[in-house]
């Protein structure tokens, strides 16, 4: 199938051909890999595309998983309306 | 190997110098890196870029510094967004100062303008303006990608043969007869010509390792984003009561900062009232901001001097060491004028830009600390 239309990161578009480029392009640890293409960025922080990315990844630098530099998932691990910090007890 | 330059820290400051380097012909250099390129101040920032400041010295660095964010931009393809920044005013005693500073900033050229209510309306659609007694409009000030800002340059300072070095820190600057000689890693030895420090909140650390004290402290800072929407407005702005600061970023999330009370050199921790704080001065202005959705908190530091001036230059007491650090939360949008100066100090011994020479970590010693009209921002 065409890596132009295997989508790997649904919140931010992002397909397996963009991967493949920015990994030939020397993007080789998440983390960067994370801000060049805003992978793992979207609403769901990653839970979906990263563990897709990261085998992707050992495949083609054949480096061990903390080589890679996993990112760190940030609070609120799921999107939060703002609304629910507006009121009460919280001061 | 011995390198014509080493670089401690790849934030935007030591890559952009790095690039400022190579411009001018210096081949040979290396970026020493202890996380990943971006990791400390830079990708956490939100980008605001501004020449509306109270001391000369800054406002003429940042105004080349917009001046070259034009050029970079276009040179590397990221964003640079002159959408201005407008502060909202909701006391007559501020904007009584802030008429003072707009004299300021047009004495030296930065056209800012305190304006109605109204206008700001139009210059930031949807917003409400009750309790604003005034705004004040910077129209070229404006907002980039600090991903791309750095990740672009980066990839071509390595396709041009500079070596970045991750994740491998730097932990001692080797002096040898008050001549900088070496940076020791954690890996080896790496010989050079000139050190340069860049290192952000390590400045300080890695500094004191060849007796250099510089007096910066790292105050944490706490930062959130929404999920990305259509553009709503493309001002950055400050709630100047508060010193909250929303901005809508060139990908379309709504980043805000919110001042919290905290203690300097303390690691940053997430706090939830943090987001209590933030919410709820956004949502008196925008009836819309309480169903937005918050995507990420994050903290970070500002890496602080005691005039809250950069530590730009030579340390004179140690031949071939520079330092470019402290920028004491404006090192991202300084960092194209400031590493233009830095290379040319290195390359011709002076920066270029005089106002430079003021900030030298020296002034901490001789007592000339930078002079502000106010504390502003
Ligand atoms: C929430 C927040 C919002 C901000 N908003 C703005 C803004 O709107 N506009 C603006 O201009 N600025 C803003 N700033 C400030 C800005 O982020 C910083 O001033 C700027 O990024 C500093 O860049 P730098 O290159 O000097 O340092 P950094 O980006 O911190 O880079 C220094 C690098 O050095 C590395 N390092 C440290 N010690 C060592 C060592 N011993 N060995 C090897 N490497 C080491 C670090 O890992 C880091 O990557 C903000 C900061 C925060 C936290
Ligand atoms: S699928 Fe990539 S961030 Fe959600």
């Amino acid at each position: 199938m065409d890596p132009r239309k295997i989508i790997i990161c649904r919140c931010e578009e992002v397909t397996l051909a963009d991967v493949l480029e920015a990994i030939e392009k020397g993007y080789t640890d998440l983390e960067s890999l994370k801000r060049y293409l805003r992978i793992g960025m979207g609403p769901c922080q990653g839970t979906h595309c990263i563990p897709i990315v990261l085998r992707i990844l050992r495949r083609a630098t054949g480096k061990n998983p903390e080589e890679l530099m996993l990112p760190t998932s940030r609070p609120p691990l799921h999107p939060v309306q703002a609304k629910y910090f507006m009121g009460g007890d919280k001061d | 190997m011995r390198y014509d330059v080493v670089v401690i820290g790849a934030g935007i400051n030591g890559v952009y110098t790095t690039l400022e380097l190579l411009d001018r012909g210096i081949k040979k250099i290396a970026i020493i890196e202890e996380n990943y390129p971006g990791s400390g101040g830079t990708f956490r920032c939100a980008t605001g870029i501004r020449a509306s400041f109270t001391s000369r010295e800054h406002v003429v660095l940042m105004k080349r510094s917009i001046e070259k964010w034009k050029e970079l931009s276009k040179r590397f393809s990221f964003p640079f967004i002159q959408g201005g920044y407008v502060w909202l005013l909701s006391r007559e005693e501020h904007l009584r100062n802030f008429k003072e500073y707009v004299r300021f900033h047009h004495s030296l050229g930065v056209p800012t303008r305190i304006v109605e209510p109204d206008k700001i309306k139009e210059l930031v659609p949807t917003i409400k303006t009750d309790g604003l007694v005034a705004g004040v409009h910077d129209p070229i000030a404006g907002k980039s990608n600090p991903f791309t800002a750095l990740l672009n340059v980066l990839e071509y300072l390595k396709k041009s043969g500079v070596e970045v070095r991750y994740p491998e820190k730097a932990e001692k600057i080797i002096v040898e007869n008050r001549e900088a000689k070496s940076v020791l890693t954690e890996k080896e030895r790496i010989d050079a010509e000139t050190i340069l420090v860049a290192a952000g909140y390590g400045s300080r650390g890695i500094l004191s390792t060849c007796g250099v004290d510089a007096p910066i402290n790292n105050l944490p800072k706490h930062a959130m984003i929404t999920e990305k929407y259509r553009e709503v407005f493309k001002p950055l702005l400050v709630d100047w009561e508060t010193a909250s600061y929303m901005v809508q970023t060139v990908s379309g999330g709504f980043l805000i900062g919110a001042e919290l009370e905290e203690e300097y050199n303390k690691p940053p921790m997430n706090r939830i009232e943090f987001l209590y704080t933030a919410v709820r001065i956004w949502s008196k202005y925008f009836d819309w901001f309480p169903s937005t959705h918050i995507i990420r908190y994050w903290t970070g530091y500002y890496v602080m001097t005691p005039d809250h001036h950069p530590i730009l230059g030579p340390v004179k007491d140690v031949e071939g060491l520079y330092v470019s650090t402290g920028f004491s939360g404006h090192g991202f949008m300084i960092a194209p004028a400031a590493s233009e100066a830095i290379a040319e100090w290195i390359v011709r011994g002076k920066p270029g830009i005089r106002e430079a020479e003021n900030l030298t970590i020296d002034r901490f010693k001789e007592g000339k600390l930078i002079h502000e009209i106010a504390v502003f921002g």
